[in-house]
C-alpha cells in the first residue's frame, strides 16, 4: 500500500516538473486547472441527525487526467442498523471505490464545473451482528417472542460495480460542492452462514435483486498542480 | 453524448428499481398438517363434519374447521410442546373432546429480510390423553420432521 502511495507522490512530482517547463505565454488561451481534488462526504454526518442507526465517514478524491476524464476514488467507514419487521441487525465495516468520471459538461471560458457520469468498482470488508429476531409464525399464536441473539458474523466481504451521475460546482476558488447519485450492482459477496448480508458499507441496503443505490453530498478542495489548455 | 447520458439514466433506474422485498412471500414457520383416516379401513380418508381446535396457553379462541379430511394447525415456537384440545362435532350437543400433545425439538432458520426467521421442528412425537370415550382411536406418524406444509405429518384415525 505504502509503495503505491510513494509511487503516486513521485508521479505527481514529475507532473509538477513538467508543468514548469511549459513556456506558453499567450494570455487569450483558456487553460484548465489540473490537480488533485480531495473532499469529504456530507451525507452521513447530516443524515446522522435524522437516522441514529447510521454513522459513517467518507473521503473522496479525484485526479484529472485529461480535459474530460478524472480518476476518482472514495474511501469510507460505515455502521448501520437494519431494523426490519422480524430482524434487527448491525453492519459495520470499511470500503473503497475506484473508477473513472467523465465530465459531459462543456464549460464556458475558464469555468470548472462538471456534470459527470462515472463508473466505480467497489470493495468492502465488514461484519454483521444479528441483534435480535422474532420467529415468524402463524399470528394466531399471540406469543411471538423476540429472541435476543447477538450472534456475530465476521470476515464478510463484497465486490460491486457502480454507475455514478453527479454534478460538481466550483463555488469559491478551488472549492467545490457536489452531489451524486449512484446505482450499484453486486458482483460477488461472501454471505454469512445461516444469515444474509442485509447491508454492505458503501453499497448500502442490498435489495432483492442484489442491487443498491446511494446518494452523496460532497465538499472538496482542488489542489491545483498545473494548467493545460486542453 | 446526450443520448448516452439518457441511456445511462434509464439503466440506473432499471438496476435500482423493482423494490419488492418489503413483503414476505416466502414460507414461514410450517403448520402441523394432520390428515383424518377411517379406523376400519386405514387406507381411506375420512372427513369430519365439524371440528374445533383449541391451543392450551393461547388467549385466542378455537380454530374451526368444517367438512374436511385434513387440517393445518400452528405449533408453538416458544416451547418444545404444544397441547391441542380437538373437539369433534363441536357444533352439536354430542361433541367429544380429546387432548393431543405434540412434543418436538426446534431449530430457527433464516428465511429472508422481510420474513425474518422461521422455526422447523424435528423428532415430533404425539401423545393422546385417554379418557372414557376417545373419538381419536389411533395416530400414526408420517414424518417426524416438520419443515414444510406440502405433505401431511401425522394421521388421525377415527
Amino acid at each position: 500500500m505504502l509503495k503505491y502511495f510513494i509511487n503516486t507522490v513521485f508521479l505527481l512530482s514529475c507532473l509538477v516538473l513538467f508543468s514548469q517547463n511549459d513556456t506558453q505565454s499567450n494570455d487569450t488561451i483558456i487553460k484548465n486547472k489540473y490537480g488533485l481534488r480531495v473532499g469529504i462526504d456530507l451525507f452521513n454526518p447530516v443524515n446522522a441527525f435524522f437516522d441514529e442507526g447510521r454513522k459513517g465517514l467518507e473521503l473522496v478524491g479525484d485526479y484529472r487526467i485529461s480535459k474530460k476524464l478524472f480518476i476518482a476514488a472514495e474511501l469510507g467507514y460505515l455502521e448501520d442498523v437494519s431494523d426490519e419487521d422480524f430482524i434487527n441487525a448491525t453492519t459495520n465495516g470499511s470500503y473503497i471505490k475506484a473508477g473513472i468520471d467523465y465530465n459531459a459538461y462543456e464549460n464556458w471560458l475558464n469555468m470548472e464545473n462538471a456534470i459527470y457520469v462515472g463508473f466505480r468498482y467497489g470493495y468492502s470488508t465488514f461484519s454483521q451482528t444479528l441483534n435480535s429476531f422474532t420467529v415468524n409464525n402463524d399470528p394466531f399464536l399471540d406469543d411471538l417472542a423476540t429472541v435476543e441473539s447477538g450472534q456475530k458474523f465476521d470476515n464478510l466481504n463484497a465486490q460491486w460495480a457502480e454507475i455514478v451521475l453527479g454534478i460538481k460546482v466550483e463555488t469559491l476558488n478551488n472549492l467545490y460542492l457536489g452531489f451524486s447519485f449512484s446505482g450499484k450492482k453486486m458482483i460477488t459477496t461472501k454471505e454469512p452462514k445461516g444469515f444474509k448480508n442485509l447491508f454492505v458499507p458503501g453499497f448500502n441496503r442490498v435489495f432483492l435483486n442484489n442491487s443498491g443505490f446511494g446518494f452523496n453530498y460532497t465538499i472538496s478542495y482542488l489542489i491545483p498542480l498545473y494548467k493545460k489548455d486542453k | 453524448m446526450k443520448k448516452t447520458l439518457l441511456t445511462l439514466v434509464a439503466l440506473l433506474l432499471v438496476i435500482t428499481g423493482c423494490e419488492r422485498d418489503d413483503i414476505c412471500i416466502d414460507e414461514i414457520t410450517p403448520h402441523l398438517v394432520v390428515r383424518f383416516y377411517n379406523n376400519d379401513d386405514q387406507t381411506l380418508l375420512k372427513k369430519f363434519s365439524q371440528l374445533s381446535v383449541k391451543i392450551m396457553g393461547v388467549e385466542n379462541d378455537s380454530i374451526n374447521f368444517s367438512s374436511n379430511d385434513s387440517i393445518l394447525i400452528p405449533l408453538k415456537t416458544t416451547e418444545d410442546i404444544t397441547r391441542f384440545i380437538i373437539t369433534l362435532d363441536s357444533d352439536q350437543n354430542t361433541f367429544n373432546r380429546d387432548t393431543l400433545t405434540v412434543a418436538y425439538g426446534r431449530e430457527d432458520v433464516f428465511v429472508g429480510r422481510s420474513c425474518g426467521f422461521k422455526t422447523i421442528f424435528n423428532n415430533a412425537n404425539y401423545t393422546l390423553q385417554t379418557d372414557s370415550e376417545n373419538w381419536i382411536l389411533d395416530t400414526e406418524i408420517i414424518t417426524q420432521t416438520i419443515d414444510n406444509e406440502t405433505t401431511a405429518h401425522v394421521k388421525i384415525f377415527h
